[in-house]
């Protein structure tokens, strides 16, 4: 089942008529089925993270298609935009975005909140994603006493907390040490094998691009490659290297 | 590059912050400076009405001090908490202890300087502005605008004692603290600070027990002074309840996850700024008491004593004419009063006997006038009709007064002994003419015509009762026709064989209008009324400008606050809605606790003219004043509810 397709989707930034426009992306073709576990690759300036606004509606592609969950986003602005969003997408963000007046568990169920749920139901969804991901123990405390890590994982909570079709993540280990990117690659395992929710991610870390399913190279705006893991994640990781090698990117400092 | 440069380059870069700062700073100078412009304004605080000013003055007083020590204070506070994760920085990276204090000390020395310099700028300006408008307004001439060294060594004292501190304390943190918390104490929330339910319950009985202590001892000797003492402890407890009593109250919500849920933002948000701005709620609260309070007693006096004041004077012209006295011929009276632009609309002329008793051993006496029982009937809407030989004490004088001292003491003696007394048979205490002489003796016409034809120690003489058609444009008039009769008078005999400045004939022969009560009335009560207002005006603008600055001074963080918001599906809507649920119980917990305060002042107060019960016009000027100021309140409220939505949606 196609949860998220693209189609040809251009994203020019500046005017075409006089020479100072930049193509950030150029003609997308994108195909996301449920239970996906996908990472985005690809040098700075390739065009990640503008694909990840344009497919989260906080940007406009300038030509082409965003199909998420049947609903074109096309068709929807402003106010029923925002609503498509809380409904169906998770978002995780390299910097957490968690709100600092809140608790972590304030911070899980604000967009169920939002939504109105009733009380019962949403205490029920804080205790089974917290013991999922193993928060429990922190739930009331506040984001700026606990660590990178947690508030990541807290951040992973608040995006599965309204069940969406489709969890996107932008840089989601960016600003974690390598044990905490390590935690929070496993929950995103747990999110597809256990929830059976599609992530999306877009990341420059090949460490945490290795436990997705498959990786999408971009390069110059446009898909440059995409290689499918078939075995273990040593091997997938060993392939992304040399993937990115071939892209342009070095594959080793040393 | 020296090291001043770096202060300049650095000053450059938080232009912002520094902005707030001095914002803040300047306004308390100027605030403060206003008052005190007002406070040691010789016109006003040498008056006649000296003592009871300055007495009226203490409460605003307190209040100002009050407000000058939190705000500047808090001013620094928030200005510090910005700066301090840099000055964090400058340690590790190894500056000195010397050093940050010289850079401390060198920027807010700038700082004061330049916040001194602005505040007394835009202060002598407003108050000049203010002065003129006001005394223009009220057609005051008794008080002139001045300025003295006192105003600005009190103003510029006060200011460098409480900022000196605050930066002192500063210092002392900055030097003392572990530097990893200087280093993040951007970050920290207010939050984690104390929470006692129990403290905020006793700033609440602390409120509730003072009251009680004003409505008590309002009354009794040296109520003034427990009055101050009073203020203080609500002050107090307002600063406790407010500090801690919104956590407890949210604590209660937070129990129930139904409730809780739905308003959590808000909620978690409003936690963390009531802590923060306790004292900006605790002042603007007190600024909205004392604004409500002293304009409710201002109008209550006002409206009061200009109905006190139009009942005295039923007429718009009156005065007594006899044959030496006050003699004008009808058209000579005409032609001074009867204005083409202001004609006559009624003239009663009234004949009366007038007769004086000299008291005994005293250099003092009274005047008593006969009058005809129908004559009498022309003043009232009843008709008196009286046998020989009867009479009614009749005292022009509102009917509340105690008269019965009067009544008993008098005697009104036949011409002859003969004939045998007059009986008495009724005392009527009623206001119907303006205050000229107030005793009457009603008989009926036949003894009143006796009386004048055999009586030889009175006179006769005529009263006249004059009806304009606009009784506020008669003062020209009024001072023409006092001036004929002075003049006219000086040759006449004495009647009362008592002379000089003071004799009874001279407040016999007074011309009493209503114009002359009004103006009487402005230069007695006009001083209260100019303070007061001037007051309101000061406090009104004060509250405003310190709930608006203290809001505005962390848009930054809830721009940033509501784009993560937006970032996990919060619509515009949403935000809007959410925006107003914090922004209300921010502006409107000062006016609903400062309301009710006022309230119960005055109702504590009242109990010195009987209570509010007795008096309901109290009670109206308060809902009057109450209103105005919540519907101002509203508006204000609007404005920057439609500014911050502008500021938080880009």
């Amino acid at each position: 089942m196609v949860i998220l397709a693209t189609n040809k989707i251009r994203k020019i930034y500046g005017e075409l008529e006089n020479d100072s426009y930049t193509i950030a992306l150029d003609k997308v073709d994108l195909t996301i089925n449920k239970g996906d576990f996908i990472a985005i690759m690809g040098p700075s300036g390739s065009g990640k993270s503008t694909l990840l606004n344009v497919l989260s509606g906080i940007d406009k592609p300038t030509s082409g298609e965003v199909t998420i969950a049947g609903e074109k986003l096309n068709d929807l602005s402003g106010d029923d935009l925002a609503l498509f969003r809380r409904k169906q997408l998770g978002f995780v963000f390299q910097d957490f975005n968690l709100l600092d007046s809140l608790t972590v568990k304030e911070n899980i169920i604000l967009p169920m909140v939002l939504e109105k749920k009733s009380g019962n139901i949403i205490n029920e969804r804080v205790e089974e994603l917290a013991s999922l991901f193993g928060i429990e123990t922190i739930l009331q405390k506040y984001p700026y006493t606990i660590s990178g890590g947690q508030q990541q994982r807290t951040a992973v909570s608040r995006a599965l907390v309204n069940e969406p079709n489709i969890i996107l993540a932008d840089e989601p280990t960016g600003n974690l040490d390598s044990k905490s990117s390590e935690i929070i690659m496993e929950c995103f395992e747990k999110v597809v094998n256990e929830l059976s929710t599609t992530v999306l991610l877009v990341t420059h870390d090949v460490f945490a691009a290795s436990y997705c399913h498959k990786v999408v190279f971009l390069k110059d705006g446009s898909v440059h490659s995409s290689i499918t893991r078939s075995g273990r994640r040593k091997a997938f990781l060993e392939q992304i290297i040399d993937c990115q090698a071939v892209l342009g990117g070095r594959n080793s400092v040393f | 590059m020296s090291f001043n440069l770096i202060v300049m380059k650095m000053a450059k870069a938080n232009y912002k912050k520094y902005t707030f700062y001095v914002l803040c700073n300047s306004l308390a100078v100027m605030l403060f400076f206003i008052f005190s412009t007002l406070y040691f304004n010789a016109d006003i605080v040498q008056g006649e009405e000296a003592d009871s000013i300055k007495y009226a003055l203490g409460i605003p007083s307190i209040t100002l001090v009050l407000f000058t020590v939190f705000f500047i204070s808090q001013a620094h506070g928030i200005f510090i908490k910005k700066r301090k994760s840099e000055f964090g920085l400058f340690m590790i990276l190894g500056m000195t202890n010397r050093d940050l204090g010289k850079l401390l000390l060198l920027e807010n020395g700038i700082i004061a300087a330049i916040s001194i310099t602005l505040g007394l700028l835009c202060g002598t300006l407003s108050s000049r502005l203010a002065f003129f408008l006001l005394l223009n307004y009220m057609g005051l001439s008794g008080v002139s605008y001045q300025l003295s060294a006192d105003m600005f060594l009190s103003t510029i004292t006060i200011f460098l004692v409480v900022f000196l501190i605050a930066v002192g304390r500063t210092l002392f943190l900055l030097f003392n603290q572990d530097i990893n918390l200087t280093l993040k104490s951007d970050r920290v929330s207010e939050t984690i600070k104390m929470k006692n339910p129990v403290l905020g319950m006793v700033g609440v009985l602390i409120i509730i027990s003072s009251i009680l202590g004003v409505f008590i001892t309002y009354t009794g000797p040296n109520g003034g002074d427990y009055l101050i003492i009073w203020t203080v402890f609500i002050f107090m407890g307002l600063y406790l309840a407010l500090n801690q009593f919104t956590s407890s109250v949210i604590n209660f919500i937070k129990k129930d996850d139904a409730h809780y849920y739905p308003r959590m933002v808000p909620l978690s948000n409003l936690d963390y700024k009531f802590k923060q701005l306790t004292s900006t709620l605790m002042l603007v609260s007190v600024m909205i008491m004392v604004t409500v309070l002293y304009n409710t007693i201002l109008l209550f006096t006002y409206t009061d004593e200009k109905e006190r004041l139009m009942n005295m004077n039923p007429y718009d012209i009156a005065f007594i004419q006899s044959e030496h006295h006050n003699n004008l011929t009808e058209e000579e009276l005409y032609a001074i009063v009867d204005q083409d632009e202001n004609p006559i609309e009624q003239h009663i002329t009234l004949p009366v006997y007038t007769f004086f008793e000299k008291y005994h051993d005293m250099n003092w006496g009274q005047f008593y006038h006969v009058m005809s029982d129908r004559e009498f009937s022309k003043l009232r809407s009843t008709t008196i009709a009286l046998e020989d030989k009867e009479f009614i004490y009749y005292l022009n004088h509102e009917a509340h007064h105690n008269t019965e001292g009067y009544v008993f003491g008098f005697h009104f003696p036949a011409e002859n002994e003969n004939e045998g007394n007059y009986i008495h048979v009724d005392t009527i205490v009623e206001r119907n003419l303006n205050h000229l002489s107030n005793d009457f003796v009603i008989v009926n016409q036949a003894e009143f015509e006796r009386i004048k034809e055999n009586r030889e120690d009175g006179f006769e003489s005529t009263i006249h009762l004059i009806n304009v058609v606009h009784w506020d444009e008669t003062a020209g008039v009024v001072d023409e026709l006092k001036e004929i009769f002075t003049t006219a008078n000086e040759s006449s005999p004495s009647i009362s064989g008592i002379n000089g400045e003071e004799s009874p004939e001279k407040f016999l022969f007074q011309v009493e209008s209503k114009a002359d009560a009004y103006q009487m009335n402005m230069n007695i009560n006009g001083l209260s009324f100019f303070v007061f207002s001037f007051l309101s005006i000061l406090f009104l603008f004060g509250s405003f400008v310190i709930l608006y600055l203290n809001i505005f001074s962390t848009i930054d963080k809830e721009r940033v606050k509501y784009s993560k918001l937006t970032k996990i599906g919060l619509t515009g809507h949403e935000t809007k809605r959410m925006i107003a649920k914090e922004l209300a119980p921010l502006f409107f917990t000062p006016v609903i606790t400062g309301v009710v305060l006022s309230f119960l002042f005055i109702v504590a107060m009242a109990t010195d003219v009987g209570g509010v019960v007795q008096n309901p016009e109290i009670m109206v000027n308060f809902i009057v004043v109450a209103g105005i100021y919540l519907l101002m309140q509203v508006g204000f409220y609007l404005y920057s509810r439609k500014k911050m939505v502008s500021k938080v949606i880009l």
